[in-house]
């Protein structure tokens, strides 16, 4: 039997409000976050049931959902909410924890969205600044979809819009460091 | 002379080259003297947040430690996403100082955070620090007969517990802004829409929605065309405008321009120094309404519907 509201038994949704610091129960359903959301049509299940589903401690599916992965954080749905919920904070909460628990959603797209932000994290790694031509060709290459985007380079290589080079940080090792220590504290937690 | 820490951000030196040159030349008229945070790092936006939490706040807060090292304790940001990480990575330390003392250990030699710079948007800054009746002043060639519909996007206002900056819904900043160049600023009610951000890679067919969304709200604004504050919002209004034409079977035109290439225009700037070779929409149609009398307004007409709603009442 599932109990709403039973927070002691919870344990997702316990994880969830410590790492959002949001309150999800305070959720009852309006759906305003629904019909402000610019991405809820392309989501598995939108804010409004992820909100539900966490109260009802359905891990694997929140996990599983492309929901927080299509979340741009773009903040409509939090400044509407009439309970005053931070629901990306939410989303990204879910995220991290499915990310620090190795869920993996397979799905094309949210294949390609994750693949984009780990190719973002590996430029700052190495030059810690974006070397935004090498992203893109990185990301056509590792999503094996070589010609994406190439009808726009002309115009936009020969117009300056995109530099063919980055210049590289000068103390690009406290970058490093930085990012050995963060992988480090995120063990820890 | 006033002085402002400058944070230009990654796409200074690439997509939005033009902003941050434009930023300059305005900055100069306004006689303000920036100084950049030196060796800064990419703020890892929108990537870091997506992924972990810890990166997400240490590389902001690397600029942050460096900035409190110069004398100035205001920082301007042009690029709104890395506004939006140093501003949230700002908050969230200042609230919390056992977070700061975590986050701090992962930046090792350049110091301890102290919470004393203050984190503003280009657009903030120019709005709170320096005044639309001073912007007004310097204005030597008024941008009369231009209409713009004024685009923030999501993060210069949003959220306000973050920011507390304008309306999160109906920001009025950057059209008072316009108004002061002479510029005619529309009723346009996609002001905070989303562009679609990040996903111009990896997920095009959002951007092409949702930008095209706010395309087709700035042309029935009436509009010559866009003005923004937001390198990625520009990118994506602006690259993008073709294939969104091309999808939609719809032919838009509308040049994107960054606040700060018109303000430089106003502020009598050469226009050979604004960079709009550099936009995928030509610039040229849209300007030329610069100078030339607008036609008295149409009456507006009521949807057909509502008369007839009406004419049922009665």
């Amino acid at each position: 039997m599932i109990t709403l509201g039973s927070q002691g038994e919870n344990t997702f949704l316990e994880a969830v409000n410590k790492k959002s610091g949001a309150n999800v129960l305070d959720c009852y359903q309006c759906g305003k976050c629904v019909g402000t959301c610019p991405v809820s049509q392309y989501m598995d299940f939108p804010p409004r049931e992820i909100m539900q589903m966490i109260k009802l401690g359905l891990r694997n599916e929140s996990y599983m959902a492309n929901s927080h992965w299509f979340c741009l954080t773009c903040s409509a749905c939090s400044g509407r909410c009439p309970r005053e919920i931070d629901i990306p904070a939410v989303m990204e909460a879910v995220r991290h924890l499915a990310i620090e628990e190795n869920y993996i959603n397979d799905s094309k797209k949210v294949k390609e969205i994750r693949k984009f932000h780990e190719i973002f994290l590996d430029m700052i790694k190495r030059y810690g600044r974006n070397y935004e031509l090498r992203m893109m060709a990185e990301f056509n290459i590792r999503t094996r979809n070589l010609f994406k985007d190439m009808h726009l380079a002309p115009k936009a290589l020969l117009k300056g819009k995109i530099p063919l080079g980055v210049k590289p940080l000068k103390s690009a090792k406290a970058i490093k460091r930085m990012y050995a220590i963060a992988e480090k504290l995120e063990k820890n937690n | 002379m006033k002085k402002l820490t400058y944070f230009p951000g990654c796409s200074a030196h690439g997509t939005s080259e033009e902003f941050d040159s434009t930023l300059k030349l305005v900055l100069k008229t306004l006689d303000v003297e920036l100084e950049d945070i030196p060796d800064w790092n990419c703020c890892g936006a929108t990537s870091a947040h997506v992924m972990t939490e810890n990166l997400a706040y240490a590389l902001p807060m690397r600029n942050l430690v460096l900035a409190e090292k110069l004398e100035n304790t205001t920082m301007g940001i042009a690029c709104a996403s890395c506004y939006q990480r140093m501003k949230v990575t700002k908050v969230h330390m200042d609230e919390n100082p056992e977070l700061a003392k975590r986050i701090n250990s992962t930046v090792v030699e350049e110091g301890t955070y102290q919470g004393k710079v203050d984190v503003k948007s280009m657009l903030q800054y120019f709005y709170e620090d320096i005044g639309v009746e001073t912007i007004r002043e310097k204005v030597i060639k008024p941008l009369t007969g231009l209409k713009v519909a004024c685009y923030y996007g999501c993060l210069l206002t949003r959220p306000k517990k973050i920011t507390n900056f304008d309306s999160p819904e109906y920001p009025v900043s950057m059209d008072q802004i316009c108004e002061a160049l002479g510029v005619t600023a529309t009723e346009f009610d996609y002001k905070t829409e989303c562009c679609g951000a990040s996903f111009s890679i990896s997920n095009t067919e959002v951007v092409l929605n949702l930008s095209g969304k706010i395309l087709e709200m700035a042309k029935e604004s009436g509009a010559h065309a866009i003005v923004v504050a937001c390198p990625l919002c520009q990118s994506n209004l602006d690259m993008r405008q073709p294939d969104i034409e091309k999808q939609q079977g719809v032919k838009y035109d509308i040049p994107v321009f960054y606040i700060t290439q018109l303000m430089a225009l106003a502020f009598g700037n050469p226009v050979d120094q604004l960079k709009f070779p550099k936009h995928i929409v030509p610039v040229e149609g849209a300007l030329a309404n610069i100078g030339k009398v607008a036609p008295e307004p149409e009456k507006v007409k009521k949807p057909i519907k509502a008369v007839e709603a009406e004419s049922e009442v009665k």
